[in-house]
């Protein structure tokens, strides 16, 4: 952990200094220890939650009216959310040991069945 | 052939010349024999409207009320209001089960205490203690002031709107709270039931012991009129005097003929269902902008309902189409009604009456009710059960405007996972080269 030691000075000085520089230094650790395919997956996972977080505001905000639209626009970013990250977790080169029955090309099936089924769901629910 | 041509005529025939009531044609006379003579106007007045009087003694078996379970006469006129002692069949039980079956009774009270009295407190009628006829000494005239001369109210749906003052001497009746009791004639203002021979201590107990007040004024009847749920109708007379030829020749004060001719004749013909007679012939119900009735109507649909009411007509003894009821309503009813709405007269179309609303978004087993009681006319009930359920899978509104952003989401979503499927396998076949050129190395 290089970041580790540069940390001490600066928490002794403020503490914003320090959480902009634990910020700082957990971006560039993520982007230095990632795999680009890891990011691939992660960029895929914010705009899943950015895609929620947009329904859920204009849920809330503007009207439930057709509440099974809104349930099944919902859960397909939920549900797509959940698949994405068991895949991330499975394909984690990091987490090898725990996932030895699963190859990364088994785990991309599994990911790819359920969301199809999801999206049979969600489609058949949106009305 | 031809003789079931003459029979079909004859039949048709006779059906026009005894169609005088809704409900038939025979009424059984109950009087003394000696007391027949006395009625010979009124009697007389029945057989030329077209009824058929039979007979019989108070104490006769003969001829009975009812023969093998059903009904013998359509109409029961009791006269012999003094009789102490009927035959077996005639009880207070045994006519409350006439008037259940869709029998019509005429009854007359007396000032005795007799089994009619009793049956009296069956109608909610309270009637004063023995003795007490009603008494009044307005207006100022030579007769006893027993016998008084009644002036009709002013509206009425049964007597006749020139009905002259009418002679009467009986009883005042009170009249309870039930629903179906209703006063035909009632009492002058200044009348009151006493007793000229001894004092009113009899009277102020009996008054105080029913907690309904004295016998007196206005409140009071000397005619009421009770529409059964069967459709059969029952009049109470204070007094059968008022019928008798001795009364009815009697001139009314200035001069005037009495009205008691037309008064009996007005009472028979709402007691023998000639007037104020409804039906409602059918009901039918279907979509706006439809005409065949559903089983089953959805939710916040568009229902239009109509009723077809007839009024059965004494002169022709048919039933005409009715547009004269202007406050009938229509309930659509799980349990509570969900909706009452006003059910109009059709203008341009006559007997019908319809309406239309949207239904409740509730989903159940609804009833269209129509339950139109009014006092005097014959009552309408009509209950239509029809179910009422959610839209179909594919019949709630589709592509609506407010849930585009639900829509993009979802379609964003699988475009996104197809488009990442892609990327991903494009990037493993590249990858897996890259990781065997790793090994490679």
């Amino acid at each position: 952990m290089p970041p580790k030691p540069a940390a001490p000075p600066a928490s002794a000085s403020s503490a914003p200094a320090q959480s902009t520089s634990a910020v700082q230094t957990l971006w560039k650790a993520y982007n230095d220890q990632t795999s680009n395919r890891l990011k691939f997956i992660d960029s895929f996972l914010v705009f899943l939650m950015l895609s929620g977080i947009v329904q859920f505001l204009y849920c809330v905000l503007v009207t439930t009216y057709p509440y099974n639209a809104f349930l099944a626009g919902f859960s397909s970013t939920v549900g797509q959310f959940v698949l994405t990250a068991s895949l991330r977790s499975q394909v984690n080169p990091e987490n090898k040991n725990e996932y030895k029955e699963v190859s990364p090309e088994r785990a991309f099936a599994d990911f790819a069945l359920g969301s199809i089924v999801l999206h049979f769901f969600v489609f058949n629910f949106l009305g | 052939m031809f003789s079931f041509f003459a029979v079909f005529f004859l039949a048709a025939l006779s059906t026009l010349v005894h169609a005088k009531s809704s409900n038939g044609n025979s009424v059984l006379i109950i009087a003394a024999d000696a007391q027949r003579d006395e009625f010979s106007t009124f009697f007389a007045d029945l057989k030329e409207e077209g009824y058929e009087l039979s007979f019989r003694e108070p104490k006769a078996d003969k001829p009975a009320l009812v023969e093998y379970d059903v009904p013998a006469f359509s109409h029961v006129v009791i006269l012999a209001s003094e009789s102490k002692i009927f035959a077996k069949d005639i009880t207070p039980q045994s006519l409350v089960e006439l008037v259940s079956g869709g029998t019509n009774l005429l009854l007359g009270l007396s000032q005795k205490q007799t089994p009619l009295s009793s049956l009296a407190a069956e109608f909610s009628l309270i009637l004063p203690p023995p003795g007490t006829p009603l008494l009044s000494f307005f207006p100022e005239r030579k007769e006893a002031p027993s016998l008084i001369p009644i002036t009709p109210p002013a509206s009425s749906h049964i007597l006749s709107a020139d009905l002259g003052p009418v002679w009467f001497s009986g009883i005042p009746i009170a009249l309870g709270n039930n629903p179906l009791l209703f006063p035909i004639l009632p009492a002058p203002a200044e009348s009151f039931g006493g007793d000229l021979n001894s004092g009113a201590d009899a009277l102020v107990d009996a008054s105080e012991k029913t907690g309904e007040g004295l016998w007196a004024g206005s409140s009071v009847s000397v005619a009421a009129g009770f529409q059964a749920l069967s459709g059969a109708r029952v009049t109470w007379l204070g007094g059968v005097d008022m019928l008798k030829d001795e009364l009815i020749k009697k001139t009314a004060s200035r001069g005037v003929r009495s009205g008691n001719q037309q008064f009996g004749r007005d009472i028979t013909a709402w007691t023998f269902q000639e007037n104020l007679v409804l039906r409602i012939d059918s009901t039918e119900h279907h979509l706006v902008n439809a005409s065949e009735a559903l089983e089953s109507y959805t939710t916040n649909d568009n229902i239009v309902f109509s009723a077809h009411i007839s009024h059965f007509n004494p002169r022709s003894g048919k039933w005409n189409p009715y547009s004269g009821i202007q406050d009938m309503q229509l309930e659509f009813t799980m349990l509570d009604p969900h909706i009452r709405i006003p059910l109009p007269p059709v203008p341009g179309s006559l007997g019908k009456y319809s309406t239309s609303f949207r239904a409740p978004d509730r989903h159940g087993v609804f009833k269209f009710v129509v339950d139109y009681k009014r006092k005097g006319w014959t009552h309408l009930q009509s209950s239509t059960t029809v179910s009422l359920v959610p839209p179909r899978h594919d019949g709630y509104p589709r592509f609506l405007s407010a849930a585009w952003p639900f829509y993009v989401g979802a379609i964003s979503t699988s475009v996104a996972f197809f488009a990442f499927s892609a990327a991903w396998l494009a990037g493993d076949s590249r990858e897996g080269k890259k990781a065997k050129g790793a090994k490679a190395q």
